[in-house]
């Protein structure tokens, strides 16, 4: 419970969180994240900005490793490994592998962006040193919650809470862990 | 405002009530979650499901204790109740992800409210189509020889059959739903988490949140991963309902070869499924005292979409009778004729009345918005597709291409032991979501919120 982990500011509405947020962006700070109930418009562009298509691509290559598979799987069970004669058609009968097919390659898509999903996030993670601040309690229903971290290159205690006071921040405190 | 018995909605009417603030409908909705006892309606609703559900578990046994002659199965008629319940529950359950998946693909505000009751309705009604093909295999045990893997017998399963399809189809179904599920949960989960008081409960939502805090580079990755499932799912549903199409249309049975069959079913699940939602819509509302958040908005939104379907159906069956009189095979057209005057008329008639006709009372305004009326319309079409999966699956096989060799069912107490216990399943499993998770998306209602505050 020593060691300084940031410092992490309450607010009221979405305006005051975006606005705080621009200002510290502003001010040179990189290392900072905002926690809110739902996913703020306009809140990412200042946070993270610049386009996010590392899981998409994540999806569409899954999608066509799954169809490949399920291709193969039908494949070499049909044609290779046990091929039975069924009124004369041919054994690899593609046509009759389609539904199949179709199906592995959206399976395998979806649990991608699942597991990707999760892991971009970074979760599981059952704590973080933020579950111990006050403030964060409502940031998964109704309150605003920003923390810059101690390891942003420019981290000032002082300049940082005069941000979030000039924004109207509700509660103010240091996060240790 | 007079609401007269034509009066529309208004264009404008608020989606959700005007005093529901972020702050109170997280109390709300998380507080029929934490709360320490189920109210009584909960236990009674649970305990009805759980009295069926025993049933199911006796069925199960004395089924595979004798074999299926249990059941009024035999030769003609080898598909019963089981398989036309597995199609009526394969519909219910699409009928979720239809208006999970693509109404959040439209952008429609009233999916936000919904879609976690519609999420668990088919979450909730998929085993209950899985189980019903396991029991009528015969030799349950051996189901898993389905499976496409490596066996020390060298044996493969027969890939170019259309019911390994639908094994395939409904397995990849219910683990992409699963995971579409959770991935729309979990900022839900973390909510609850929040406000849980007791440590057990802490702990509990605290594993299943995964510890989720809402950063904003964890909802950049779940809205975009949410959107393209949402984009797989909705066309994944049509594919799955589609096949148990094929089923029926690969066969040579009358009443069954028929190219319409997979657009003719998913036309059924859209129906049907959107009827079963607004049932439990209702339910949920009342019980949990949801009306602020589950509006006559909704209901307005869901009537229409049943009424869609209810006309799609309506041009499927034009073309089911078209077919046998413009085609020339005699067996079609006798099976045809015989489901309009024969053994199976009053199922086939009623079943046209209570999916087609009685619908047609949602054009008036004033339909959509009497609870009692929608919930009363809406049982008639679940019993009505029922009907119609029980004619299309029995009566076509009663009446083949052989007229030596027709003949008739009857479905014995365990043929409907079967389907009062996998009602009690779905029920069970649906009274379990009700109490343990969420039963509507609050981050996504919380947009609605936000937006109506800054208009």
């Amino acid at each position: 419970m020593t060691e300084l982990c940031g410092i992490v500011a309450q607010f009221d509405t979405p305006e005051a969180l975006r606005s705080a947020a621009a200002q510290l962006r502003r001010s040179g700070f990189r290392v900072f994240e905002a926690y809110t109930p739902y996913p703020v418009a306009g809140l990412d562009r200042i946070i993270r900005p610049g386009r996010n298509l590392l899981l998409p691509l994540v999806m569409f290559g899954a999608a066509i490793v799954g169809a490949a598979w399920g291709y193969w799987v039908q494949y070499w069970d049909e044609a290779l490994n046990y091929p039975i004669n069924v009124g004369g058609r041919p054994y690899n009968s593609w046509p009759a592998f389609m539904v199949s097919t179709f199906e592995f390659m959206l399976l395998v898509a979806v649990a991608a962006g699942f597991f990707g999903m999760l892991a971009a996030s970074g979760l599981p993670k059952l704590y973080h040193p933020l579950f111990e601040a006050r403030s964060f309690e409502r940031a998964s229903r109704d309150r605003f919650v920003i923390c810059v971290e101690r390891a942003d290159p420019r981290f000032d205690s002082d300049a940082i809470r005069r941000v979030f006071e000039e924004h109207g921040a509700q509660r103010i405190e240091e996060v240790r862990a | 405002m007079a609401m007269t018995f034509s009066t529309e909605l208004p264009v404008d009417a608020p989606v959700i009530a005007p005093d529901v603030t972020m702050t109170s409908l997280s109390e709300q909705v998380s507080g029929r979650v934490l709360t320490e006892r189920a109210p009584l309606w909960w236990r009674t609703g649970f305990g009805v499901g759980f009295m069926l559900l025993t049933l199911l578990i006796i069925q199960m046994g004395w089924l595979f204790i004798n074999g299926i002659g249990v059941w009024g199965v035999n030769i003609p008629v080898a598909w019963g109740l089981a398989l036309a319940e597995y199609v009526w529950w394969i519909a219910l359950a699409s009928g979720g992800t239809i208006v999970s998946a693509l109404f959040f693909l439209t952008r429609s505000p009233w999916r936000s409210a919904t879609n976690r009751i519609a999420e668990s309705m088919l979450l909730s009604a998929a085993p209950c189509a899985g189980l019903m093909p396991i029991m009528h295999l015969g030799r349950p045990g051996l189901f898993y020889w389905l499976f496409p893997y490596s066996t020390v017998m060298g044996v493969w399963p027969q890939v170019r059959s259309p019911l390994w399809w639908d094994f395939i189809c409904l397995l990849c179904y219910i683990l992409m739903s699963l995971m579409y599920y959770y991935a729309g949960i979990l900022p839900d989960l973390a909510t609850v988490r929040d406000l849980a008081k007791s440590r057990s409960k802490q702990i509990f939502y605290g594993v299943l949140a995964l510890g989720w805090r809402g950063s904003v580079k964890q909802w950049q990755n779940q809205r975009v991963v949410y959107a393209i499932m949402s984009a797989i799912m909705a066309p994944m549903v049509i594919s799955v309902h589609s096949v148990v199409g094929l089923d029926f249309a690969g066969g040579l049975t009358p009443g069954w070869h028929d190219t319409q069959f997979p657009p003719y079913f998913f036309f059924g699940a859209i129906i049907s499924g959107t009827a079963l939602i607004i049932m439990l819509t209702i339910m949920v509302r009342w019980g949990y005292g949801l009306h602020d958040v589950l509006t006559e908005y909704h209901l307005n939104a869901m009537a229409k979409v049943m009424l869609v379907g209810s006309l799609l159906l309506a041009y499927a069956y034009v073309w089911e009778a078209f077919g046998p009189f413009y085609g020339s095979d005699v067996a079609e057209r006798t099976e045809f004729l015989r489901r309009l005057s024969g053994f199976a008329a009053p199922a086939f008639w009623s079943e046209k009345i209570l999916t087609v006709i009685i619908p047609q009372l949602l054009w008036l305004p004033f339909v959509r918005r009497r609870q009692l009326l929608l919930f009363l319309i809406s049982t008639g079409i679940i019993v009505g597709m029922w009907q119609e999966r029980f004619v299309f699956v029995t009566s076509s096989l009663e009446h083949n291409s052989m007229p030596s060799s027709w003949g008739h069912y009857f479905p014995t107490f365990w043929d409907w032991a079967a389907l009062a216990g996998t009602i009690g399943l779905f029920l069970t499993l649906f009274f379990l979501f009700l109490r343990f998770a969420p039963i509507v998306s609050l981050a996504e209602v919380r947009e609605i919120v936000e937006e109506k505050r800054s208009k």
